[in-house]
């Protein structure tokens, strides 16, 4: 057996972590001759040591009486003056620079743009007309969605169909607004060459116009109807495959409309 | 409000010298305790802690604001300390302990009870403890009342000390040898004859 040395003994006395105490520990409840050399060295550090006097309050009071005269008091530091002239100087030329900085940055922002906007109109066209685009797309994507969901849930057991009159009716209103802009887009796009565009914003006029020009109360056999005839789910995913290739369109533009500003 | 520590110092250096007093206040107990466990003479210890307010209201300007007031202020103390040890023995202070011998065993008694024979071995064990003390180094010394004595770390008494804590530590080491030495014949014999059943 591997006895504690004299040092290991004095560590485990004043050891403060858990670990090492418990190693010793171990040690010691196997081992008399460890016991007894751990046992002497507490012993020996148990031995009363004198305990200082203690003093009456105020002592640190006291003690600071009796040393304080010779000292002299830190020199005050001077309070900082903000109006005192260095600091006016740098203050002035501080909102100087700041001035000089907002005038340069206007005047070199105004110097780029107009470069570019001039440069190239085609470009800033192509952006607006896409930008205008996807929101009417967007909207007529979400007019063929309700479209399809309404014939599709109301569908009841008889085989009958029984439409929300109040879904309708939003269905209605929406088709009669996205109408005048739908044959807009497509008259001023019908002589450019962008047939998949033309087709679907031909196929999608006359969806609205069926919707939009329905008796008063569209009922759910309408819907049915126009969603068969009209073949509104091709039509839905036509409208998707434009808005994806929209955005990417609009990417390109907006990087090349950067390039041009640099 | 209580002013911190911090505060009372940024005080004393924007020329408030009396704020000085209360950190003497708040701190000169405790650095007094200290000196005199230490020193173990009430006169040398109120000299150290005199010293060491004096010493550290002069350096107050090269305090680190991020450190502990504290410690620093302790670490003062531990120098003042160990100055006056140097000084004593340098001066050729008369122990107040005579030599004794290890192997005496007129003195070997038992450790509780009271009356006579407890008083005798009480005086006996201070008579040894003291002399231990003044064989002790100064370093020795030190280390031993702050890790024994006042609880510190091995980091704290090396960091007090200026040296390794391995330095530190065999400092307290040497220390408790010394005690050892010369308090552990007054138990050695009535341990061992008061534990015949101990396990092996």
């Amino acid at each position: 057996m591997k006895h504690l040395t004299e040092e290991q003994l004095v560590e485990h006395y004043f050891a403060d972590d858990a670990e090492s105490r418990i190693a010793a520990e171990t040690h010691l409840r196997i081992c008399r001759r460890c016991e007894q050399a751990y046992q002497e060295v507490s012993n020996v550090l148990a031995a009363p040591a004198p305990h200082p006097p203690v003093h009456m309050p105020g002592f640190g009071r006291q003690l600071w009486k009796s040393i304080q005269s010779p000292l002299p008091a830190y020199p005050a530091k001077p309070r900082p003056t903000w109006f005192s002239l260095p600091r006016l100087v740098v203050a002035g030329a501080c909102l100087v620079s700041l001035v000089a900085a907002f005038v340069g940055g206007s005047h070199w922002q105004r110097s780029r743009k107009v470069p570019m906007e001039a440069a190239n109109p085609a470009l800033a066209k192509q952006r607006v007309v896409l930008f205008i685009l996807d929101d009417h797309l967007d909207r007529s994507e979400r007019l063929l969605v309700e479209l399809s969901h309404t014939a599709g849930d109301k569908r009841v057991p008889n085989g009958s169909l029984q439409a929300d009159s109040l879904q309708a009716d939003s269905l209605q209103a929406e088709a009669r607004q996205l109408l005048p802009d739908n044959r807009l887009y497509r008259q001023a796009l019908a002589s450019g060459d962008d047939p998949m565009m033309s087709a679907t914003l031909d196929h999608l006029e006359r969806v609205l116009l069926e919707v939009a020009n329905s008796p008063d109360k569209l009922n759910a056999a309408d819907i049915a109807r126009i969603e068969r005839e009209m073949k509104t789910d091709t039509l839905l995913f036509q409208v998707r495959v434009l808005r994806a290739r929209n955005s990417s369109q609009e990417t390109k533009v907006e990087s090349l409309s950067k390039g041009a500003s640099i | 409000m209580e002013k911190n520590d911090q505060a009372l110092i940024r005080a004393v250096l924007a020329g408030n010298k009396d704020a000085y007093g209360d950190l003497a206040e708040r701190h000169g107990e405790t650095m007094f305790r200290v000196a005199y466990r230490i020193t173990e003479s009430e006169s040398d210890a109120e000299e150290i802690v005199q010293e060491t307010f004096l010493r550290s209201y002069r350096s107050l300007g090269e305090f680190d604001a991020r450190s502990d007031f504290r410690t620093w202020i302790y670490r003062i103390a531990v120098n003042c300390a160990l100055q006056l040890l140097a000084k004593r023995k340098k001066e050729g202070a008369v122990p107040i302990t005579e030599e004794f011998d290890d192997e005496v065993s007129g003195i070997q008694l038992a450790q509780g009870g009271a009356g006579p024979e407890r008083l005798l071995l009480d005086k006996e064990i201070e008579h040894r403890r003291r002399a231990a003390m003044e064989k002790m180094t100064e370093d020795e010394r030190v280390a031993f009342v702050l890790r024994h004595l006042e609880g510190r770390s091995i980091e704290e008494i090396a960091a007090a000390l200026g040296v390794t804590p391995n330095n530190a530590k065999q400092a307290v080491f040497r220390a408790v040898q010394k005690m050892r030495r010369a308090l552990a014949p007054l138990w050695r014999a009535p341990l061992l004859g008061s534990r015949p059943g101990m396990k092996s």
